[in-house]
């Protein structure tokens, strides 16, 4: 009976194996072929990995951006989630949805609307102006960058901590409290610990987009903050040397792939959320 | 704690809904800019609705979304029942499978399906247009699927194990089971995923970007082109339009949800109430009918116009109706009404020949640069003209015929020509400041300077300042300009090409090197900005000339377009809008006298003594000018550039704080 | 107290001693758990004082107060292993490492819990994990512990033996504990005084004993085992008329001729030769219960449970006596003529009242 299920369950899903193994894994396959073979003759070579040593810089560069952005997402978006966690029924549903719903816009149309705020003479220094503070640089500066990432990618830290903490049984609360712990200690004993899987999943939620974004830097940044999926997106689409750019984008899962099994490992076996 | 909680959620939801805010304001703005709010206007969703190339690049991304998420929902659900059914260890396996376009950075996914396309739809199978609609569909298919499968899975392992065999106990075969019984069990998983395929394929750009070719474009990645340019503002409606209906969709989901969930609390039955039926029966129907009409909106494409043509041309060179100007497509497809024309665009000439030397992509008319030409005549990426087809031809200028860079005109047509030169705003620029190309290194205005994004055109500037030959193959020479270039870098503000526009429109940069026919285009919206051409060092003298790439599928088409462009009325009009120079002379019959007259678009016959072309060097050399360029301007070592206002220090102490913090973290856990 | 708008509780008047077993009875919803929550701390009534060793703690929020509960389900923290669960409290307190180690142990040694200390809470069965939440209370010394529904998650088994070692540890610490069930069972096996509530008014307080014997109206006498109540007329002190006829009974301090109910215990009936009998009826059902018989006799078409170890066929005509200690006499109330009948006697009438008494909020 058991073979039977299993017999029908590799049936069921062998096509969705052969389209996910021939759409993700050959793709990769590929993608280190490129990556190994010289531009000009095809032939395999070690080239464009070495030619790899000059992109480190902005390499450490998106990671550190994107690790202050994610940790500043944290830092907002938990405090939110936890907010929306211990609203009503209905009222939870209505700000869940306010959170998704900026995901579902074009997220080159908002970044934009944030050049018209932040620009030299955009609506922030106008009003900025007006009180008499004066004109600040704000865009094109490392800061508006992170800004970017942040506004970009702060729902995807906010739901999965608010999937996480509203599943928070409250009896242990009170459990806690019960057994001596004031709302500070509740909250670092118990609430804390518990909303690490969803902290876990959002930190990588938020940091795989931003390490990997090419738009955000190109809009709100200047020279000095170019970021790597910029660079990959430079050699694909204009240097004409997309072995690079593959050696590049190798080297960017490669750092992924570690860095969520990172998460993971230290995230325990529990699954991850879904958002 | 709790109020401190409840004002940064109000502070956090205005950070979020702020851009958006602006973005919705500005598509009722009368003016252009999204900073300055002149009046109020309707005029803008009344353009989007006129705009078909817009409302059909919005069908597309429907269609798309429609398509992928479905055939995902179809086949992500038989996928999930399967996986159920594997013994622990396969399924592992297949759902570290799943997992990898999930964790996957989006920019890889997309380059990786994109090489792939190319790898086999090029080089194994030959195919002219590797990357099209199928390959976009493939690859939406493959990100929406995980979707489906990850909100499908907690749903089977939620079901009762019990139930399929309590329903085969009462005479179901496994297949009626699995509709009677798991399916009706599974579907708010099933909505779930759907939904999540559906919007993320609707918004998706990055991987689109890669993997579609101008054949088959989708509203975000032609946005990416659009905000590159002055961004129109009819493209602010078409958001607020989405926004609204979005949202809408959103609340009445969420509130007949929250209904349903009161009633079923109320009676403990779950009884559907008949409103959600009919708004379900009739939610099937919508979507049945929009996929039928999705597919009868392709064919008719496909067989109304017999013809797709493919254009190919730089951003904003071509008139397109704004502006009381005459929409040159439209016309086109007016006097040749079985041909459509699929217009995109590319903005730089580097741009274009990666595009087509990466291959994937079928085009049926490219407007590159002279040095450009050179090359691919060269590489043997162009077709041979057949002028029976092109009797314009005539109006040509003979100084513009048998140039140096196709010397028989066999494979290109000119289309315009112009200089490079420096644009400046007079209100932050000293005058005395104005002395040469040297401009644009002048630390005085560091942070406020443009430098034109393309090795080419960077390049010679740096030789015209050096006073080398712009077309030198001397490696030490280049080498030096590189210097140059990597010397200038702290100073400039960003690397642009189509961007320029915004940023000096804007004044939020002073100084730029670019080209003449864009600079009118931005003196005539903003007065302060005025154009230098350092006729002492020497300044590039370029033609764009229409070519048809060994990739095009409709040349006859291409040719009628081309002899189109080619008629004096026509060329005219177009530069009308694009203020560059036609080879024709008679077009300035039809042009506006102060264009005709300008001393910009058609500087004298001295001044242009000075001018040079690019000439193709090759392909050794090119490539090593490209990498030298990539390093000068991208990866450059820096350490002066350091400014002291810089935030440096602060975010630096951020991530101290966090790094120690996981740290701490950690240990905690290992204990 | 009122919760959503709707009183929840009313009236309520209890005092707790030093060192007593005390339980909350009461059907779902009767506000036990309300009750339970605010001495706990974690409900303030809109109304009335909680006052602890004299002192009114209405406002004293629930971790300053020297209670501690044992929750429903137990919420035990999934973060930490049994040790660490158990030490939470010590550790909140500051406790120096070697007095934790040595409190825990001996605690976990007393529910019996020795070499679990390191196990997860996830893998322990539910008879552990409720050790692991009683250690966890009692690990804290408190003056009170709270139990609600402590056993409620357990098999029948499980909970005898778990009902006994309460009972011990009781008895051993010397705490007070609130204890709130639905199961009646266990409550008069367990408690010192219990407490029988519905519809968030206490209905009587008294010792087990007092409880069964001695019920106060319809609702206790029906939810504390079984009862068959019938309408009578008290005539005067010791004397009490129902099916037309005049019985001797116990009770006295009733207005003369007042309508009273008439409770009389199913085990207290003993069937006699019809014509020795004060009454006679028909046998309609006859149920066997392992220990005795459930029998369901027609008297005048009142329909009454008897449960003996005689057994008598259906259709048989009995005859009964009632002697004057198995008639106990009620004041009328709300709940009279609500209970008592049993015309629509079901054998499964235990799970019945169980099942209704699911869940409580």
């Amino acid at each position: 009976m058991k073979k039977n299920k299993s017999s029908l369950g590799v049936m069921l899903s062998l096509p969705y194996m052969i389209w996910m193994a021939v759409f993700t894994l050959i793709p990769l396959g590929v993608v280190c072929y490129y990556a190994l073979t010289d531009p000009d003759t095809g032939a395999f070579s070690w080239v464009n990995v070495t030619m790899l040593g000059e992109y480190w810089s902005v390499l450490g560069r998106s990671i550190l951006y994107s690790l202050v952005s994610a940790l500043i997402c944290l830092l907002l978006g938990y405090p939110v989630a936890y907010f929306i966690a211990h609203q009503g029924k209905v009222a939870q549903k209505i700000l869940y949805m306010l959170v998704m719903l900026p995901m579902c816009m074009s997220f080159l149309l908002r970044t934009l609307a944030w050049v018209g705020l932040l620009q030299d003479t955009g609506i922030i220094n106008d009003f900025l102006d007006l009180i008499g503070i004066g004109r600040l640089q704000l865009i094109r500066t490392p800061a508006a960058v992170i800004l970017g990432m942040v506004y970009n990618y702060l729902p995807y830290m906010i739901l999965p901590l608010y999937a996480t903490i509203v599943k928070i049984d409250h009896r242990l609360v009170e459990a806690a409290e019960d057994l001596g712990c004031n709302s500070l200690q509740v909250f670092t004993k118990v609430i804390f610990p518990l909303s690490v899987p969803g902290i876990l999943s959002g930190i990588t939620m938020v940091f795989v987009p931003a390490v990997s974004t090419f738009y955000i830097s190109q809009k709100l940044g200047n020279t000095d903050t170019i970021l790597i999926g910029d660079i990959i997106e430079k050699w694909f689409k204009q240097g004409n040397n997309p072995h690079l750019g593959a050696a590049l984008s190798l080297v960017l899962m490669i750092l992924v792939f570690v860095c969520t099994g990172i998460m993971n490992r230290f995230g325990g076996e529990e699954e991850g959320v879904i958002v | 704690m709790k109020r401190a909680n409840k004002i940064l959620t109000i502070l956090m939801f205005l950070f979020l809904y702020a851009p958006m805010a602006v973005l919705i304001v500005a598509s009722f703005n009368t003016g252009n800019d999204i900073t300055n709010f002149e009046g109020f206007t309707f005029r803008q969703y009344a353009l989007l609705f006129k705009d078909s190339t817009l409302l059909s690049l919005l069908g597309n991304s429907v269609l798309v979304a429609l398509l992928s998420s479905f055939i995902a929902v179809a086949f992500g659900t038989v996928a999930a029942v399967g996986i159920h059914n594997l013994n622990p260890k396969m399924r592992k396996v297949v759902m570290r499978l799943t997992d990898i376009p999930m964790t996957n950075p989006d920019i890889v996914t997309g380059v990786s399906l994109s090489l792939l396309f190319i790898f086999v739809g090029s080089n194994l199978l030959g195919a002219k247009a590797a990357l099209n609609f199928g390959t976009l569909l493939i690859a939406h298919v493959t990100f929406c699927l995980p979707y489906v499968i990850l909100n499908v899975m907690p749903k089977l392992k939620q079901m009762d194990r019990s139930l399929t065999d309590a329903a085969m106990d009462l005479g179901c075969t496994p297949l009626q089971s699995f509709f009677k019984v798991t399916l009706p069990e599974i579907m708010p998983g099933i909505i779930a995923g759907g939904i999540m395929a559906f919007t993320m394929s609707l918004d998706d750009f990055v991987i689109s970007y890669f993997v579609t070719g101008p054949g088959f474009i989708t509203l975000p990645v032609e946005i990416y082109s659009y905000t590159k340019k002055p961004i129109q503002p009819k493209i602010y409606a078409m958001f607020t339009l989405l926004f609204g209906l979005i949202f809408v969709l959103m609340l009445t989901m969420n509130l007949l949800q929250i209904n349903a969930e009161k009633k079923k609390k109320d009676t403990r039955v779950r009884v559907e109430s008949k409103g959600m039926r009919i708004f379900k029966r009739a939610g099937a129907v919508a979507l049945a009918l929009c996929l039928l009409l999705g597919c009868v909106f392709l064919g008719v494409q496909a067989n109304q116009h017999t013809i797709i043509l493919n254009v190919y041309n730089w951003g904003m060179n071509i008139a397109d109706g704004t502006d009381d100007t005459l929409d040159i497509i439209a016309a086109f497809e007016e006097k040749y009404p079985h041909i459509k024309v699929n217009y995109s665009t590319y903005d730089s000439n580097e741009v274009l020949y990666t595009k087509l030397k990466n291959g994937g992509i079928s085009v049926d008319v490219i407007i590159p640069s002279d040095y450009m030409i050179d090359r691919m005549i060269e590489e043997n990426m162009l077709l041979e003209l057949n002028y029976d087809n092109i009797p314009n031809f005539s109006y040509v200028d003979a100084s513009f015929r048998n140039p140096d860079y196709d010397p028989e005109n066999k494979y290109s047509v000119p289309y315009t020509w112009g200089t490079v030169g420096i644009l400046y705003n007079t209100k932050y620029v000293d005058s005395a400041d104005v002395t040469g190309w040297e401009l644009l290194w002048n630390e005085k205005y560091a942070g406020k300077i443009l430098m034109i994004d393309n090795s080419r055109d960077a390049f010679g500037i740096a030789q015209y300042l050096l006073g080398y030959d712009v077309n030198t193959m001397d490696k030490a020479q280049l080498q030096e300009c590189a210097d140059k270039l990597a010397q200038q870098r702290p100073l400039v503000q960003q690397y642009v090409m189509d961007q320029i526009y915004a940023t000096m429109q804007n004044e939020e940069a002073y100084v730029a090197a670019y080209y003449a026919g864009d600079c009118m285009l931005m003196m005539e919206e903003n007065p302060d900005l005025a154009f230098y051409l350092p006729e002492h060092q020497g300044f590039n003298l370029f033609t764009d000339a229409m070519c048809i790439p060994t990739c095009a599928q409709e040349k006859e088409a291409a040719e009628l377009f081309i002899n189109f462009l080619c008629d004096p009325e026509i060329s005219g009009a177009n530069m009308d809008y694009i203020c560059y120079a036609s080879p024709i002379s008679e077009a300035k019959n039809y042009m506006e006298d102060y264009l005709a007259e300008s001393q910009i678009v058609y500087p004298s016959s001295q001044i242009l003594e000075k001018g040079t072309s690019y000439a193709y060097l090759s392909e050794d050399i090119s490539r090593y000018v490209e990498g030298l360029y990539q390093h000068a301007t991208k990866t450059a070592d820096q350490s002066q550039t350091d400014n002291p206002n810089s935030l440096w220090p602060i975010v630096a102490v951020i991530a101290l704080v966090g790094v120690a913090g996981v740290v701490w973290f950690l240990r905690k856990k290992k204990k | 107290m009122e919760f959503d708008g709707e009183r929840i509780l009313d009236g309520i008047n209890l005092y707790i001693n030093d060192h007593e077993f005390l339980t909350l009875l009461g059907p779902s919803g009767c506000g036990k758990t309300t009750t339970l929550r605010i001495i706990g701390g974690f409900l303030t009534p809109t109304s009335g004082t909680v006052t602890f060793d004299g002192q009114v703690i209405n406002d004293v929020p629930p971790y300053k107060r020297q209670i501690n509960t044992v929750f429903q389900r137990y919420a035990l923290f999934p973060h930490l292993d049994v040790y660490e669960n158990v030490a939470f409290g010590l550790h909140i307190k500051k406790m120096s490492k070697e007095e934790i180690h040595t409190r825990v142990t001996e605690m976990l040694a007393v529910v019996g819990l020795k070499g679990y200390e390191n196990r997860h809470i996830q893998n322990l069965s539910g008879g552990q994990q409720q050790r692991v939440a009683i250690a966890r209370a009692l690990v804290n010394e408190p003056k009170v512990l709270l139990l609600d529904e402590p056993l409620g998650a357990l098999d029948l088994r499980l909970r005898k033996d778990m009902q006994n070692e309460l009972k011990r540890i009781q008895q051993a610490t010397g705490i007070t504990f609130v204890y709130v069930t639905h199961d009646q069972e266990e409550a008069l096996s367990m408690s010192d005084t219990v407490v029988v509530m519905d519809k968030g008014r206490i209905q009587q307080i008294g010792k087990p004993e007092d409880i069964y014997n001695e019920p106060k109206n319809a609702f206790v006498a029906d939810f504390i085992g079984e009862s068959n109540i019938l309408d009578g007329i008290m005539l005067e002190d010791f004397k009490v008329k129902f099916f037309g006829r005049t019985f001797k009974c116990l009770d006295a301090g009733f207005a003369p001729n007042e309508p009273v109910d008439v409770v009389i215990r199913p085990e207290d009936i003993d069937f006699v030769p019809v014509e020795e009998g004060h009454l006679t009826g028909t046998v309609t059902s006859v149920t066997f219960k392992g220990l005795n018989y459930d029998i369901i006799v027609d008297f005048k078409g009142f329909k009454w449970l008897i449960q003996t170890t005689d057994f008598q066929p259906v259709g048989a005509t009995v005859g009964i006596r009632l002697n004057p200690e198995d008639i106990h006499i009620m004041h009328k109330s709300a709940y009279s003529g609500m209970f008592g009948d049993y015309s629509s006697y079901s054998a499964e009438y235990d799970e019945l009242t169980e099942d209704a008494a699911d869940e409580e909020e």
